[in-house]
C-alpha cells in the first residue's frame, strides 16, 4: 500500500478557513497510522475525487485524437449549420446503385466506377451522418461486386510492391546463407532448411509488408489476452478449488 | 479501511501475544461452542473480551462478538447480509433465506426506476420462474443499422415462442425482492454507509446503515435512524458504484457511460416499434459501443454509450436522435438518465467473507452490454454456494467456500464472455468493421447462432462447415469494407489502456 499521506487543505478557500482536513483524508490518516505502527508525513496533496466522466477508461491526450463524434454533429451543437454536402447521386436509385448506369466501354459493368461511387458515398456519410429513413432504405450489398474486381483494384497494385520486396529479401537471405555456409543457390533449394527459409521470407513479407504492419501486430497479442487477464485477476496467487469440492 | 487496521494491529501484537495464546486457550475451552476446531491465533481484543467477561463472572452471549474460524459449527444460523436489492441481491437473498441462513437485504430505494434497456433473455424467464405479467413487450425483430444506413432485419429465424422480453426494471426488481422476502429475508429499507470488522479477519462484520423505515424513498425522508447490524458474511450486490467493493479494496474497472432519453412518440410511430428494437452502429453514434432505440411500455428509450470518450456523450446522443430520424420525430423527452456500466470484472471479487455479485463485480458482457441475467445468476450462484458450503447455515464459511461460487461462475460463463469480447474487438473497431458486421448479420446462419446463444446463454458449437464459410465470409466482408474506406476514420483498440 502507498505510504501514509497527510493532506491538508492548501487552497485558500473561504469555506475552509479553519483549515481542517477533509473527512476522507482523516480516515486515511487513521488507518495508515494503525497499519504501519508509525506515522510518516510524506507530502501535502490535494485529493479531489475524479469526475465519473474522466475515469474508467476514458482516453486522454494523444490517444483521444480523432475519436470525437462526426464533425457535422459537433458543428450543429455549436450552432453553425454546415453547408453539408449531403449525398445525392443520380445513379443511386431506391437504396442501391443502379448497375445499368455503370456500363463501361465494352458493355459490361464498370466495377471500378461502382467501387468509386460507393467510396464517395461512404465518405460523405461519415462526415455528415444522415438520418435513417424508412422511405429511403439503403439496400446496397458490397458482395454483388465480384471478387476479381476487388482483387484487380486493391490487391494488384499492392501485389507488385509486395512481390518485389519478397524477391529482394529472398535474394539477400540466399546471399547471406551462401556466404555463411558455402551452399549455392540451387543447393539451398534442395535442403529442407532452405525451403523453410524461403517460405518464411515469402509469407513473412505478405504479413509484414511494411513497417506500419509491425506496430499493428505488436498490440495484437496483448489485446487478445487482455480480457483473459482481467478475468483471472481474482485468482492471482490463489488456487482454484477442485471441481468436486 | 478499518477492517484492515484491526487485522494488522492484531498481527503486530500477536508476536508478543503468542505466548499468552496458550494460556488463553484453557479459558477458551471452558466456553463450549465459542471456539471449536483448529485455531492458531486468537485476536487480542476478543481474548481480552473473553477473559474480562470471565473475570466479571458473566458468560457473554455465545456467537455475538466472537471470532469463529471457517468451518466451525454454529449453534445459531449463519448471518448473511446482502447489500443491494436489485436482481443480484434479491436472488442471492432468496437462496440464502431458502436454505436456513439468517438473511438481511439492504436496499435504499424500493421503487428505483433504473436506467436500463430492460431486456431479458428467454432462459431467465424459465430459470427464475418469472410470471408473464412482468414482460411488457416481446421483441422478436431487431434492426441493425450500419454507419452508411444499411439496414438489416434480424429475427426471421426465431421460432414463434422465442422472443427477447422487455421489462420495466422497477417491476422486475420488485417482484424478485418480494419473492426473497417471502422466503424469509429481512428486508431493510436503508442506505448502507459502511462496515468494519471489529475483531479481526475472522470476526463478524458490523454494518452501519441509515434505516429509512418502511416504504420510504431515499430522498426527502425524515425518518432516518442509524442502525448497526452484525453479520458473518456480506454479499456486495450494490451495483456499478459499489461501496462494498471500495471497502474491500476490490480495485477499479473501466466502465462505459450509458445515456438514455425516454421519448414519448405518437401512437402510429409507436406501432412501428411494437415488437422491434433497433441498434445503430457508427462513429457518430459511439466510437466503441452502439446506439439503440428500445421500446418500453408506452414510450421508447433512445440512448447510446461509450467508454473512451465519455465527455462527448451528449453529442453522441444528439447523433443517435438524428439518425433515428423521422421514426421519432415529434417525440417528447420525458426522462433523461445515465449510469455507468462496467466493462470487465474487478481485479478482486472476493475478500475474506465478502463476495461481490452482479454489476458490483463487473459481470456485464462486452459487445451487447447485457447485465440483468448475469447479475441474477451470479447472485443465485453465490447464495447457493453459501447455503451449500455452510450446510444450510449451520457452519461458518470462509473465503475458500465463497471462491467455489467464483470458480463455478468463471467456468460456466467464461466462453460466453470471451466470444462477445472477440466480437467487440473485431467488429467495433472502426466504421469499416461495423459495416462488415451489419453485412454479416444478413446471413441466416449468423442470426440463428446469435439468437441461440443470446436466448439460452450457451455457446452453441454449430456446424463446422458453416463455421468455416462464416469465417471466410467475415474476412471477405471486412476486407471489402476496409477497402471502401477513403479517409482513415477513428479506429479503436481494446487492449490495455493507460490513461493520461
Amino acid at each position: 500500500m502507498a505510504a501514509v499521506r497527510v493532506s491538508k487543505c492548501t487552497r485558500t478557500n473561504p469555506l475552509r478557513a479553519t483549515g481542517s482536513p477533509r473527512v476522507t483524508i482523516r480516515r486515511n490518516l487513521a488507518t495508515r497510522a494503525g497499519g504501519n505502527g508509525t506515522t510518516t508525513v510524506v507530502e501535502a496533496k490535494k485529493e479531489r475525487k475524479p469526475s465519473p466522466l474522466t475515469g474508467g477508461g476514458t482516453l486522454d491526450g494523444e490517444k483521444a485524437l480523432g475519436k470525437d463524434p462526426a464533425s457535422a454533429t459537433k458543428a450543429k451543437n455549436m450552432g453553425s449549420d454546415l453547408a453539408s454536402s449531403t449525398f445525392s447521386d443520380s445513379r443511386w436509385v431506391q437504396g442501391t446503385w443502379d448497375l445499368t448506369q455503370f456500363t463501361g466501354s465494352d458493355g459490361n459493368t464498370d466495377w471500378d466506377a461502382v467501387i468509386d461511387a460507393e467510396m464517395e458515398r461512404r465518405r460523405i456519410l461519415e462526415e455528415n451522418p444522415t438520418p435513417s429513413s424508412l422511405k429511403e432504405k439503403v439496400l446496397f450489398d458490397t458482395a454483388i461486386v465480384p471478387w476479381w474486381a476487388w482483387v484487380r483494384r486493391f490487391h494488384l497494385p499492392e501485389a507488385e510492391k509486395i512481390n518485389g520486396r519478397a524477391a529482394m529479401v529472398g535474394y539477400f537471405m540466399a546471399l547471406v546463407i551462401d556466404g555463411l555456409t558455402g551452399t549455392g543457390l540451387w543447393d539451398q533449394q534442395n535442403s529442407f532448411l532452405g525451403k523453410v527459409a524461403l517460405n518464411i521470407a515469402v509469407i513473412g513479407i505478405m504479413f509484414i509488408g511494411s513497417t506500419k504492419d509491425l506496430d499493428k501486430f505488436k498490440g495484437l497479442w496483448s489485446e487478445a489476452t487482455f480480457y483473459d487477464d482481467q478475468w483471472n485477476a481474482s485468482w492471482t496467487g490463489v488456487e482454484r478449488p477442485e471441481d468436486d469440492e | 479501511m478499518q477492517c484492515g487496521t484491526r487485522a494488522t494491529s492484531v498481527k503486530v501484537g500477536s508476536a508478543s501475544a503468542t505466548k499468552k495464546v496458550a494460556g488463553s486457550r484453557k479459558a477458551v475451552v471452558m466456553c463450549p461452542g465459542l471456539y471449536q476446531g483448529n485455531h492458531q491465533r486468537v485476536s487480542v481484543s476478543s481474548r481480552g473480551g473473553v477473559l474480562s467477561s470471565w473475570a466479571s463472572g458473566g458468560r457473554r452471549e455465545v456467537g455475538v462478538r466472537a471470532v469463529i474460524q471457517d468451518g466451525a459449527k454454529l449453534d445459531r444460523p449463519l448471518r448473511v447480509a446482502i447489500i443491494g436489492g436489485g436482481p443480484a441481491g434479491a436472488c442471492a437473498a432468496e437462496e440464502c433465506a431458502k436454505n436456513g441462513c439468517e438473511t438481511y437485504m439492504i436496499e435504499r430505494k424500493m421503487d428505483n426506476c433504473k436506467p436500463c434497456g430492460g431486456a431479458i433473455p428467454l432462459c431467465m424467464i424459465d430459470e427464475f420462474d418469472l410470471p408473464p405479467e412482468i414482460i411488457d413487450r416481446q421483441v422478436n425483430r431487431m434492426k441493425m443499422i450500419s454507419p452508411s444506413n444499411r439496414e438489416v432485419d434480424i429475427g426471421s429465424t426465431l421460432k414463434p415462442n422465442e422472443y427477447i422480453g422487455m421489462t420495466r426494471r422497477e417491476v422486475l426488481d420488485d417482484y424478485l425482492r418480494q419473492r426473497a422476502e417471502k422466503y424469509g429475508t429481512n428486508v431493510i429499507n436503508g442506505l448502507f454507509m459502511g462496515m468494519e470488522q471489529k475483531e479481526g479477519e475472522k470476526g463478524p462484520w458490523t454494518l452501519s446503515i441509515n434505516n429509512y423505515g418502511e416504504g420510504a424513498t431515499s430522498k426527502g425522508d425524515k425518518a432516518r435512524e442509524k442502525m448497526e447490524l452484525e453479520v458473518d458474511v456480506v454479499v456486495g450486490a450494490d451495483g456499478a458504484t459499489s461501496r462494498v467493493a471500495k471497502i474491500i479494496d476490490a480495485g477499479d474497472y473501466d466502465y462505459a457511460i450509458a445515456y438514455q432519453e425516454r421519448i414519448r412518440i405518437d401512437q402510429e410511430r409507436m406501432k412501428f416499434y411494437e415488437n422491434l428494437a433497433e441498434m445503430y452502429v457508427g462513429d457518430d453514434v459511439s466510437p466503441d459501443f452502439y446506439g439503440w432505440v428500445f421500446p418500453k411500455y408506452d414510450h421508447v428509450g433512445v440512448g447510446t454509450g461509450t467508454v473512451i470518450n465519455k465527455p462527448a456523450i451528449k453529442q453522441y446522443q444528439d447523433a443517435i436522435r438524428d439518425r433515428a430520424g423521422d421514426k421519432i420525430t415529434g417525440g417528447k423527452i420525458i426522462k433523461i438518465e445515465a449510469h455507468p456500466i462496467p466493462e470487465h470484472p474487478r481485479p478482486k471479487r472476493i475478500e475474506g467473507r465478502v463476495a461481490l455479485v452482479g454489476d458490483a463485480a463487473g459481470y456485464v458482457t462486452k459487445c451487447s452490454g447485457e447485465g440483468i441475467y448475469f447479475a441474477a445468476k451470479s447472485g443465485r450462484m453465490c447464495g447457493e454456494a453459501i447455503a451449500q458450503r455452510s450446510n444450510q447455515g449451520q457452519r461458518m464459511i470462509g473465503e475458500r467456500d465463497l471462491r467455489v461460487y467464483l470458480n463455478k461462475w468463471d467456468r460456466k460463463y467464461w466462453p460466453t464472455y470471451k466470444v462477445l469480447d472477440i466480437l467487440q474487438k473485431v467488429f467495433y473497431r472502426s466504421n469499416a468493421a461495423r459495416e462488415a458486421f451489419v453485412e454479416m448479420c444478413q446471413s441466416e446462419y449468423v442470426q440463428r447462432m446469435t439468437f441461440d446463444s443470446y436466448l439460452y446463454k450457451t455457446v452453441v458449437p454449430g456446424n463446422p462447415i458453416n463455421d468455416i464459410k462464416l469465417l471466410f465470409g467475415t474476412i471477405a466482408s471486412i476486407l471489402r469494407a476496409n477497402a471502401l474506406r477513403v479517409t482513415n476514420g477513428p479506429s479503436v483498440t481494446f487492449g490495455e489502456r493507460k490513461e493520461a
